[in-house]
C-alpha cells in the first residue's frame, strides 16, 4: 500500500459482496429444486459451467486479464439468468444465454464494474432474439407433467379458492420462471442482502411503491403480470450494483422510473419481457440519474431551479424512450436494437474500451 | 457517517511516557504551504529553545532547537529539507520568558504563536496564528477538538486526562484574548470518561466550559463535520469559520500554547501514540520534533521489517508511509503506527456507490477516479473535488480497492495547476 488508508475492513471485497448474492439465491434455487427436482439442477450446471468457460476465454483473449473467474461474477450472471427462464428451456438455448450475458453483457464494455447495462438480462434478450421460436411459443411454460413436487393446500380453511391460491403462490407454486416459485424466498434473499448491506433499500422501495401505487390507481383491471417475477427483478436485477445508480437520490429515482416504466409497458401490452425492458431502459440512464441527482456537497447552497429543470429533461427522455420501444415492440422490430446493440458495442470496443481495460472505472 | 472499529483500547490507558533524546536530530523545514530558511550555520552550537529556521509571508512558520548541540549539515531527506542537529546532551537552554497573560492582545498573541512555533497538531500543520487573525470579527464559541476519530491515536485523550489543568488554563486565555462567549471540549462517545476530569479541573480553576459529547464516526475531528456536531453550522471548505464566529483549535496545539504561554517554551515536542497492528509494545509518548523514527522504534523496543510491515506518520486513515527510517516526527504527526502490510487486489470500480454514502463532504469519489484518468479538470471541479478534505473514508469503504486516494491527490494536482 502506498497511500492512505492503512486499514480496511476485513471480508468486504468484491468476492466477498459476489458471495452474497449466491448466498440470496441459495433458498430460491432450493425450492427450484423442490419444484423440479434434477431438471432445475441440470440447468443450473449447464449456466454455471458456460458462465465459467466463457469468462475464461473471453477475458483471456480480449481483456488479458486471466483471474476473472474468481470474482465469482460470472457465476452470479449464470445463475440469475437462469432463474428468469423456464425449467424446460433447451440447454444449448441456455448456454447460448450465458455465453452472450458474459461476452456482450460484460466482458466487451471492458469487464466488470464498467458493463452499462444488466449482463443476464443482455443474455435474456439475445435468446429471445435468436431462438424466438422457442423463446415466445407457449409449449415453454408447459410445465406441469414434470412437477415433482406439487404446490400443497397450505390453506384449507380459507374458503375463496382465490384467495387461498394467492396465498399459496406467495409461499410455493409450480409455474412461471425458475425463480419465481417462491415470493417467500426471493424476499428473504432481498432481506439478507439488505442486511449485508450489498443492496440499499432505495430501489425496491420506490420500485414497488411507485408499481403498487400505479396499479392501485388504475385498478388493475387488465394488467397481467407476474408477481414473482417483478420481485425477483426488483430484489436481484434492478439493484445490481454497476448497471443502477451509486447516490441516494439516484437509487430512488430509477426505482421511481423503473415503476412508471413497467406500468406503462403493461398497460402497453408487452407480454412477457416488461420487466427486463424496463431494467434495461433505466440501465442506460443510470449514470445520467446519479449525476443529476448527486448530493449536495457540503456547505453548497443548491440551485432548485436548475435542478428541477435538469430531472424534467431526463425524465422527458426516459418517457420518451419508453415509447419508442413501445412502438417498436408493436411493429415487432425489437429485434433491431439488439442488431444494433451488437455492432455498437464491438465498434467501442475496438476504438475505446479495449484501451482502458487497465482503468479501475 | 461511518463507522470505524476503535482500536484504541490498546493505548488508551498508557500513561504518557518519555523516552531517553536522540543523538541526531533531523529538523523538517516543511511547513505548511513553504519551506523555512535556516538561521543559523554549519557548524553552530545552538542552544535548546534557539530559532533554528522560519519563514515569511502568509503562511509564516518557525522551528526550534529541541536540544542543545551543534548543526552539522542541512541535507534532503527523500526529497525533504532537513537541518541535521547533533545533540551535546548538555541541555543548554536559552533563557525562557513566560507570558504576562492579563491584558494580553490578540496582536500579541498572534505574535506569541508565531514566536513559539505553534502550528495545528491535528495533521495539518495550519500556523495557528492565522486562525487568530480574524480582525473584528466576533468569535462566539472556541472549539478545543478533542474529536479523536483516528482509530488508533489516543494523544489528544491522554492529554485531556492528564493535562486537563494545563488545558483549561491555556483555554481561558484564549476566551480573554478573544472575548468569546463560550469554550467548548468535544470529545467522542467512546472517550466519554474525561468528561469529568475536565469539568472538575475547570471547577477547580473557576473557569466556565462547555464539553460536548459527540457521536464516534468518522470522520468527526474534521473541522467542518465538528463544527457541525457542535454548533449545527454547515460551512463550505475554504471558508473562514471566524466568519460564522467559531474558531477550533486542536488539543495538541492547545497544549503547546500553554507551553508557550506559561512556561515561555517553544513548541518542540508533542504526544505521540505508538501503535498499530504489527506493533509490539505499544503506548504513549511525550517525543520532540525532529525525532528520527527509527530511534523511537529502538526505544520502545520495536522492531520494523520493511518487507512485512509500514511505518505510517499519523493515523492509519489520513497518515503517510514512510520510506526510511530516518524520516523525522513533524509538528503534526499524532501517531507512529506499525501496520502489516497487506494484499491488496485491485478490481474494477463496481459502481456499488458505497463511497458516496460515506463521503462526509457528501461528494462523489468515484467520479474523481473516472475524471482523473481522463484528465478531465472541467468535470473535476464539476465534481468538486477542491471540497475533499482526503479523509480516506470512500478508499477504506472500497470493496474493489480502487486506488481512490492516489486519484484523488493527483487531481487536486491538476486541479490547483
Amino acid at each position: 500500500m502506498n497511500s492512505n488508508p492503512y486499514i480496511k475492513p476485513r471480508f468486504n471485497g468484491t468476492q466477498m459482496v459476489m458471495l452474497d448474492v449466491i448466498i440470496a439465491l441459495m433458498p430460491l434455487i432450493f425450492v427450484g429444486w423442490l419444484a423440479y427436482g434434477t431438471i432445475m439442477l441440470q440447468q443450473i450446471c449447464v449456466a454455471i459451467v458456460t458462465g465459467l468457460v466463457s469468462e475464461f476465454l473471453f477475458s483471456s483473449i480480449l481483456l488479458k486479464k486471466y483471474n476473472t473467474i474468481l470474482d465469482g461474477s460470472a457465476v452470479v450472471t449464470a445463475l440469475l439468468l437462469t432463474l428468469t427462464l423456464s425449467p424446460v428451456t433447451p440447454w444449448y438455448i441456455l448456454s447460448f444465454g450465458v455465453f452472450s450475458a458474459i461476452l456482450f453483457g460484460k466482458i466487451v464494455w471492458g469487464g466488470l464494474g464498467k458493463n452499462r447495462f444488466n449482463p443476464a438480462l443482455v443474455g435474456r434478450e439475445f435468446m429471445a432474439v435468436f431462438f424466438a421460436s422457442v423463446m415466445t411459443s407457449p409449449n415453454i411454460w408447459k410445465t406441469s407433467d414434470l412437477v415433482q413436487t406439487s404446490a400443497p393446500e397450505l390453506f384449507p380453511g380459507i374458503d375463496y379458492p382465490y384467495l387461498s391460491d394467492y396465498l399459496n403462490s406467495v409461499i410455493f407454486k409450480t409455474t412461471g420462471a425458475m425463480g419465481e416459485y417462491s415470493i417467500l424466498c426471493i424476499a428473504l434473499g432481498g432481506l439478507y442482502l439488505l442486511v449485508r448491506n450489498r443492496i440499499s433499500w432505495h430501489i425496491p422501495l420506490s420500485l414497488l411503491g411507485t408499481f403498487t401505487l400505479l396499479v392501485g390507481l388504475s385498478g388493475g383491471d387488465g394488467l397481467r403480470y407476474s408477481l414473482g417475477g417483478i420481485l425477483l427483478g426488483t430484489i436481484f436485477m434492478a439493484t445490481d450494483m454497476p448497471s443502477s445508480p451509486t447516490t441516494g437520490n439516484g437509487k430512488l429515482y430509477y426505482g421511481l422510473m423503473i415503476g412508471i416504466v413497467i406500468f406503462i409497458f403493461l398497460k402497453g401490452g408487452i407480454q412477457y419481457e416488461y420487466m427486463s425492458y424496463s431494467i434495461l431502459l433505466l440501465n442506460g440512464f443510470s449514470d445520467q440519474a446519479s449525476v443529476v441527482f448527486r448530493p449536495r456537497t457540503w456547505g453548497e447552497t443548491l440551485d432548485y431551479k436548475r435542478k428541477t429543470e435538469e430531472i424534467f429533461i431526463l425524465t422527458l427522455k426516459i418517457l420518451g424512450v419508453a415509447f419508442a420501444v413501445l412502438s417498436l415492440y408493436y411493429y415487432e422490430l425489437v429485434n433491431y436494437l439488439v442488431y444494433l446493440y451488437i455492432l455498437y458495442i464491438i465498434i467501442k470496443f475496438n476504438f475505446s474500451f479495449s484501451n482502458k481495460v487497465s482503468n479501475a472505472i | 457517517m461511518l463507522l470505524i472499529p476503535s482500536l484504541k483500547g490498546k493505548t488508551k490507558y498508557s500513561d504518557i511516557s518519555t523516552i531517553a533524546d536522540s543523538k541526531d536530530f533531523y529538523m523538517p523545514l516543511d511547513a505548511y504551504r513553504n519551506v523555512m530558511t535556516p538561521v543559523v550555520s554549519i557548524g553552530e552550537r545552538v542552544k535548546k529553545y534557539q530559532l533554528l529556521a522560519q519563514s515569511e509571508g502568509t503562511f509564516a512558520s518557525k522551528l526550534h532547537a529541541p536540544v542543545s548541540g551543534t548543526v552539522t549539515a542541512f541535507f534532503q531527506l527523500n526529497g525533504k529539507q532537513m537541518i541535521h542537529l547533533q545533540n551535546d546532551f548538555l541541555n543548554l537552554e536559552t533563557l525562557t520568558f513566560p507570558v504576562e497573560p492579563t491584558g494580553l492582545t490578540k496582536e500579541e498573541f498572534m505574535d506569541v504563536l508565531l514566536d513559539n512555533g505553534i502550528q495545528g497538531a491535528g495533521g495539518s500543520q495550519f500556523p495557528t496564528q492565522l486562525k487568530y487573525n480574524i480582525q473584528d470579527r466576533q468569535i462566539r464559541t472556541v472549539i478545543f477538538n478533542g474529536a479523536e476519530c483516528e482509530p488508533y491515536l489516543t494523544s489528544d485523550f491522554v492529554l485531556m486526562r492528564e493535562k486537563a489543568d494545563e488545558l483549561i488554563k491555556a483555554a481561558q486565555v484564549i476566551r480573554t484574548v478573544l472575548n468569546a462567549q463560550k469554550i467548548v471540549f468535544a470529545v467522542e462517545r467512546h472517550n466519554i470518561a474525561v468528561r469529568k476530569i475536565l469539568l472538575k479541573n475547570a471547577s477547580n480553576l473557576g473557569v466556565e466550559i462547555e464539553v460536548k459529547i459527540l457521536s464516534d464516526g468518522y470522520p468527526q475531528g474534521g473541522e467542518l463535520q465538528l463544527i457541525k456536531s457542535v454548533t449545527g453550522l454547515e460551512i463550505r471548505k475554504g471558508s473562514f469559520p471566524a466568519d460564522h464566529g467559531i474558531l477550533v483549535n486542536n488539543i495538541g496545539t492547545l497544549w503547546a500554547i500553554y507551553k508557550a504561554l506559561f512556561e515561555g517554551r517553544p513548541n518542540i515536542e508533542r504526544i505521540i501514540t505508538v501503535s498499530g497492528n504489527g506493533c509490539q509494545h505499544l503506548g504513549n509518548y511525550r517525543i520532540k520534533i525532529g525525532t528520527p523514527i527509527i530511534h523511537i522504534l529502538r526505544e520502545t523496543n520495536n522492531n520494523w521489517n520493511p518487507d512485512l510491515q509500514t511505518i505510517v506518520l499519523g493515523g492509519a486513515m489520513m497518515g503517510k508511509s514512510v520510506e526510511s527510517p530516518l524520516v523525522p516526527v513533524h509538528k503534526g504527526s499524532g501517531g507512529l503506527l506499525i501496520m502489516r502490510k497487506t494484499k491488496i487486489e485491485k478490481n474494477n470500480c463496481i459502481k456499488c456507490g458505497l463511497c458516496v454514502d460515506v463521503c462526509p463532504q457528501h461528494l462523489m469519489p468515484l467520479e474523481f477516479v473516472r475524471h482523473n484518468l481522463s484528465s478531465d479538470v472541467p468535470e473535476l471541479k464539476k465534481f468538486s473535488l477542491q471540497d475533499c478534505i482526503e479523509c480516506g473514508a470512500c478508499a477504506y469503504v472500497c470493496p474493489s480497492d480502487v486506488p481512490l486516494m492516489e486519484n484523488i491527490f493527483d487531481g487536486k494536482k491538476k486541479l490547483f495547476q
